[in-house]
C-alpha cells in the first residue's frame, strides 16, 4: 500500500468526565519512527490503546494501513505489533513457549521464535520460564513478542522505561532495525534522549494535545537558542563563558575568544528536547 | 470465530494447567474426598473375605459362593496350591471339596471336610466364610436350622452414607473443574494483562471465552466420570451417565465463565464464589438429609444436573426418566450463556477501565 501506515485525525478519548486525548492529528509513514514525548498522564498510552483496538475512540478518525480502526478487523490486528508498558507475559511458560503461542494466534505455522530470541540476546534462555527472568530480560521478551508477526506497524509503549543502559541500547538497536525493515513505529516515551536518538520525528504531547510535531533538529532550531560554551585558562584555574550566537555582537566576541591564548575548548550547545518541552508547556517530562 | 484459534488457546490452557496449583487441586480434591468418605463411611479398606476352593466334583457350594458379591472366590487346581495360598494369606480360608461331596452330604453320610484358615486372616473374615460354608452344606443336606431366627432391623432404612455422599463428591468435581478452572483462568489472564496481550492479536474475545469454556467442559466431564468410577457408581448405563455428565459440565462451565467475566480480579472472583457457594452446594446437601423437603432443592440451579446424575448413575434409572430435569438444565445453561455473551462485549472495555 502507499500512503501513511498510521493516519490520525482529531482523535479524542475521555475516561468519564476526564478528557485524556483532546483531538490529536498526525501521520506515520512506513519505515518512520515517530516519538510521542510527554509526561505521565499526557495521553500517550491512551492514544496507543485506541490505535491498537483496546479502546474505542470517542471522536475523530484513525486508520492503520488504510483501514478504519473502529472496524475491529482481525486482519488489521495481524499487521500490528504491540509492546505494552506492563510486562504481560505468561510467567509459567518458557520464553520459547510464549513466542510460539502468540505466533499461533497469528496463524504462523513455523515462527522464527529462536531467531527473535537470538536478536534480543535471549537464545540461551529460550527454555527457561519467564518467571525467572530479570526486568530487562522480560522487556526484551516483550519486544520479541511484538515482532513475532513481522508487523508493518509497531506500537511501543515506554519500551526502555526503568532499564539499564545496556538493555536500553539493545532494545533501541532492535527498534531501528525494524524501521529499516519498513515498519512504521509509534514510540511513546518520556525519555528525551531516547526520543532524540530514535525518532525521525517527535510529537510533544501534553494534557491530551500535540503541542509540537517535527524532526528533533527542526524543533531545536525553531525553539532552541544557538550557543557555545568556551573554557579559558584563568590563572591557576579554569573559567567558562556561555555565548549566545544569535545575540548582538556575539560573532565579534566569539572571534576574540577564539584568538585568546588562554582558550582551552569551545563546544557548541543546543537546546535539549526537554528544555523545549518546558518552554512550550511550562512543565517537565518527568511529571 | 476461528476454531483453529480456539484450539490453540485451549492447547495453551492444558499446557499451563499442570503448572497451576489450582488446576492440580481440581484433580486431587475429588480423589481425596472419595478416599476420606470411603474410609469414614464405606468399605474401601475393608476387603472382601477371600475363599479358596479345590473342587473335584462341581459342587453346588462353589457355584453358590461364586454368585456372592460379598466373597472373593479363587479356584485352585489341587490341595497343595490351596494350602500354599492359605499359608501365604493370599486367601483367608480354603476348602477341598472331593468328587461326590454334595451327593454324600445329601445322602446323610456326613463326610469329613477340612476348612483351612490363614493365620493372618481377620477373625471377621474367618467367621463369615465358615458360617457361609456351614449354611451352604445345610442347604445341600436339606436340613432346617436348629433354631428360628427373627431378624429385627433398628435404625433408619435407606442408602448407606457413603452412597449418599456421592452427589457431594461429584458436585465438587463438577464445580472445581467446571466453575473454578475456567473462571479463575480468565480472571488470572485479566490480572496479568495476558488477556489484553491476546486481544491485540487477531484473537477475538469470543474465541478466548470459547477456549476457557471448552477447558471447563472437558475437565468437568473427565473429573466427574473419574469420580463416579472411583465410587463404583458408573451404573449399568455408562453412556447414559456420560451424556448426563456432559450436560452437567456444559452448565457448570457456563456458570464459571459468567463469574470469570463479571469478576475483575481474584478478590472479586473468590468473593463471588464464596457468596454463591451455598447457593450452588445446596442441592447436594439434600441427598445427605433425605428428611428435608426435597422440593426445596429444585429452587437451586445445580439440582437440575445433580438429580439426573444421582438417578442415572447411582439409582440405575434410564436417561429418559430424567429428560425433564436435563431440559431445565440445558435451558438454564442457554440463559446463562446469553448473559455471558452480552457481558463479554463489554469485557474488553472494562479491562482497560473504559
Amino acid at each position: 500500500m502507499t500512503g501513511p501506515a498510521i493516519s490520525v485525525e482529531d482523535l479524542r478519548y475521555s475516561y468519564g468526565d476526564l478528557e485524556a486525548v483532546k483531538g490529536i492529528s498526525f501521520e506515520v509513514q512506513p519505515g518512520e519512527i515517530l516519538g510521542f514525548l510527554g509526561p505521565n498522564g499526557a495521553g500517550k498510552s491512551t492514544t496507543i490503546k485506541m490505535l491498537t483496538g483496546q479502546l474505542t475512540p470517542k471522536g475523530g478518525a484513525a486508520r492503520i494501513l488504510g483501514e478504519d480502526i473502529t472496524a475491529d478487523d482481525p486482519d488489521i490486528q495481524a499487521q500490528i505489533g504491540v509492546c505494552f508498558e506492563e510486562k504481560n507475559l505468561y510467567l509459567q511458560m518458557s520464553a520459547l513457549e510464549n513466542l510460539d503461542f502468540f505466533a499461533s494466534l497469528y496463524g504462523i505455522k513455523e515462527p522464527d521464535s529462536m531467531e527473535l530470541l537470538r536478536r534480543v540476546g535471549l537464545a540461551d534462555r529460550a527454555k527457561d520460564r519467564v518467571q525467572n527472568f530479570s526486568k530487562g530480560m522480560r522487556q526484551r521478551m516483550m519486544i520479541s513478542r511484538a515482532l513475532i508477526n513481522k508487523p508493518k506497524v509497531l506500537f511501543l509503549d515506554e519500551p526502555t522505561d526503568g532499564l539499564d543502559p545496556v538493555t536500553s541500547a539493545a532494545i533501541r538497536k532492535t527498534i531501528k532495525e525494524e524501521a529499516e525493515r519498513g515498519a512504521a513505529v509509534l514510540l511513546t516515551t518520556h525519555d528525551m534522549f531516547e526520543a532524540d536518538e530514535l525518532s525521525d520525528r517527535v510529537a510533544f504531547i501534553n494534557e491530551g494535545r500535540i503541542v509540537a510535531l517535527d524532526t528533533a533538529e527542526n524543533l531545536k532550531l525553531k525553539y532552541g537558542t544557538r550557543s557555545v560554551k568556551v573554557r579559558l585558562r584563568d590563572g591557576d584555574g579554569v573559567r567558562e563563558e556561555h555565548l549566545e550566537l544569535d545575540g548582538d555582537g556575539s560573532s565579534v566576541r566569539l572571534a576574540e575568544l577564539a584568538a585568546s591564548p588562554d582558550l582551552l575548548t569551545i563546544h557548541t550547545e543546543e537546546a535539549t528536547l526537554e528544555a523545549i518541552f518546558i518552554e512550550l508547556t511550562g512543565r517537565g517530562l518527568q511529571g | 470465530m476461528s476454531l483453529a484459534r480456539i484450539w490453540r488457546i485451549l492447547r495453551k490452557e492444558f499446557a499451563l494447567g499442570p503448572r497451576s496449583p489450582f488446576f492440580s487441586y481440581t484433580l486431587i480434591l475429588p480423589v481425596a474426598m472419595t478416599l476420606i468418605f470411603q474410609v469414614a463411611f464405606g468399605s474401601l479398606f475393608e476387603p472382601k473375605p477371600r475363599m479358596g476352593i479345590v473342587d473335584d466334583g462341581s459342587s453346588a457350594i462353589t457355584a453358590a459362593i461364586e454368585q456372592m458379591d460379598g466373597i472373593e472366590l479363587t479356584i485352585f487346581e489341587d490341595a497343595a496350591g490351596l494350602t500354599a495360598a492359605v499359608e501365604a494369606n493370599d486367601v483367608d480360608a480354603g476348602l477341598v471339596l472331593p468328587a461326590g461331596f454334595d451327593g454324600a452330604v445329601a445322602a446323610g453320610e456326613r463326610p469329613d471336610l477340612t476348612f483351612y484358615i490363614s493365620g493372618e486372616s481377620y477373625a471377621s473374615n474367618r467367621i463369615i466364610l465358615s458360617v457361609t460354608t456351614i449354611d451352604l452344606i445345610r442347604d445341600i443336606e436339606g436340613a432346617e436350622a436348629p433354631v428360628t431366627v427373627d431378624v429385627v432391623s433398628y435404625g433408619e432404612e435407606g442408602l448407606p452414607t457413603n452412597v449418599r455422599l456421592i452427589p457431594v463428591v461429584v458436585f465438587y468435581a463438577l464445580v472445581m473443574a467446571g466453575v473454578f478452572v475456567p473462571g479463575s483462568s480468565l480472571v488470572e489472564e485479566k490480572e496479568h494483562g495476558t488477556l489484553v496481550a491476546m486481544l491485540v492479536t487477531p484473537a477475538r474475545s469470543g474465541e478466548i471465552l470459547a477456549a476457557k469454556w471448552a477447558l471447563g467442559v472437558l475437565l468437568a466431564t473427565v473429573m466427574s466420570v473419574f469420580t463416579l468410577a472411583l465410587n463404583g457408581a458408573l451404573g449399568a448405563r455408562p453412556f447414559e451417565v456420560l451424556l448426563v455428565i456432559v450436560i452437567a459440565a456444559l452448565m457448570t462451565s457456563t456458570i464459571g465463565l459468567l463469574i470469570g467475566v463479571v469478576a475483575k480480579d481474584s478478590t472479586v472472583f473468590f468473593g463471588l464464589v464464596k457468596g454463591l457457594g451455598i447457593f450452588l452446594f445446596a442441592p447436594a446437601a439434600f441427598y445427605l438429609f433425605p428428611d428435608w423437603p426435597q422440593w426445596i432443592a429444585m429452587l437451586f440451579p445445580l439440582y437440575w444436573i445433580i438429580e439426573p446424575i444421582w438417578q442415572v448413575s447411582v439409582m440405575g434409572a434410564s436417561v429418559t426418566s430424567v429428560w425433564a430435569e436435563l431440559a431445565v438444565a440445558l435451558a438454564i445453561t442457554a440463559a446463562v450463556g446469553v448473559v455471558v455473551a452480552v457481558l463479554s462485549r463489554t469485557m474488553r472495555a472494562r479491562l482497560i477501565g473504559e
